[in-house]
């Protein structure tokens, strides 16, 4: 099967939703969509006047079975040049040149099976997303686990969709840690993911678990290096790092 | 090896595979599942797993075990330069 040509498109901004203080939901109707492979994302580039360009890259938070548009969730980052720009300028009706989808590395779909540990820290969860969105609208029962690290309860983006995904009882768990305010009452995780955390998490699994790890560098950066440390075999563990950003 | 150049700041390392799109640029296909044999340790990587240096003037991407510069990509309006010394060579599937 050849590929298309990667082109510039224009998407066409269907819907705004704030998911947290900090992150907004944003769906793009494109008039040259194609099924993407959850866990893949769109470029997203950006001129100005004066013909400037510069482009970032945003994972696909919808699912390959919702047709024709797709959702982006972007983060704000108060001092960044693109975020800022998607969350206080750009307007339903607006148009933005995307062009995707891409990437073979950081997919997962239900063909490739499980037991599956997902990963995330703060809009990491984004791709992660795309993840569960697919295996819950493929009926998927693979054993999966996600470990999700936030700064507070606040901060969890689609804490309720991901609630409702638990409440199903269809072999998903969910596992939060909170690294500066946890919830009232709160007994479960709060710090940083660490080695020991990621051992009680994956268990069950053991080292049969294809990991998918994303988030701000620094924070794959120390989980991938725990699961080489835990003698996952490499090739079971996939990596998104999103640079400097948040958590 | 060019370990101290100014691009390794590893807080703003991403993965090969944010550098997908414009490898699909450049060869016509996904690329991040190739793999490349590092000239300077000859160990393999899929592209999508190298290291990736992206808030430079050009891209590079590097060895994940002895971070080697595999490969730099550099775009200006004219053309577009990909520099590849640092690989021995790429292993892709035919496509068809
Ligand atoms: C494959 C991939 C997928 C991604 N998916 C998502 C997603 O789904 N959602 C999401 O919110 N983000 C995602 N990101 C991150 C996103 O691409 C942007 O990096 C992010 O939105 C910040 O862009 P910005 O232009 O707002 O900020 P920038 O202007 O890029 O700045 C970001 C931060 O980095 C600092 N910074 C920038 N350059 C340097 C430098 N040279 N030295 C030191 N500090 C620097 C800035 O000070 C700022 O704090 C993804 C990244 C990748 C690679
Ligand atoms: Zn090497």
């Amino acid at each position: 099967m050849v590929q298309p040509v990667l082109e510039w498109q224009a998407g066409r901004v269907t819907a705004i939703r704030p998911e947290t203080r900090q992150t907004k939901s944003f769906t793009f109707a494109l008039p040259k969509w194609m099924a993407h492979r959850p866990g893949q994302h769109y470029d997203v580039r950006l001129t100005a006047p004066d013909g400037y360009q510069t482009q970032r890259s945003y994972s696909i938070a919808s699912p390959p079975e919702r047709l024709r548009e797709i959702e982006l969730t972007v983060e704000r980052i108060p001092d960044g040049e693109v975020s800022p720009y998607l969350h206080d300028v750009l307007m339903q009706g607006d148009e933005l040149e995307v062009r995707g989808p891409i990437g073979g590395y950081f997919v997962w779909d239900v063909r490739l099976g499980g037991p599956l540990l997902l990963v995330g820290g703060g809009s990491g969860v984004v791709p992660l997303m795309a993840m569960l969105r697919h295996r819950a609208a493929q009926h998927s029962t693979v054993p999966t686990r996600m470990l999700y690290s936030s700064r507070s309860a606040e901060d969890v983006i689609y804490h309720d969709e991901l609630n409702g995904m638990a409440a199903a009882n269809d072999g998903f768990e969910a596992f939060y840690t909170f690294t500066r305010q946890p919830p009232a009452g709160w007994t479960g995780y709060r710090r940083r993911i660490d080695a020991a955390m990621l051992a009680e998490v994956i268990k069950p699994f053991d080292k049969r678990a294809r990991v998918y790890v994303c988030g701000p560098t620094l924070l794959v950066e120390a989980v991938a290096n725990a699961l080489v440390e835990m003698e996952l075999p490499i090739e079971q563990i996939r990596t998104e790092r999103f640079g400097p950003t948040g958590v | 090896m060019d370990r101290d150049e100014p691009d390794m700041n590893t807080a703003l390392m991403v993965d090969g595979n944010a550098v997908a799109g414009q490898l699909e640029q450049i060869f016509g296909r996904d690329m991040t599942m190739t793999i490349a044999r590092c000239a300077g340790c000859a160990r393999d990587a899929q592209l999508g797993a190298l290291m990736a240096f992206i808030r430079g003037p050009g891209v590079v991407l590097r060895c994940p075990a002895c971070q080697n510069a595999i490969a730099r990509i550099v775009e200006t309006p004219s053309a577009i330069y990909l520099e590849a010394r640092g690989a021995a060579y790429l292993r892709m599937a035919p496509q068809g």
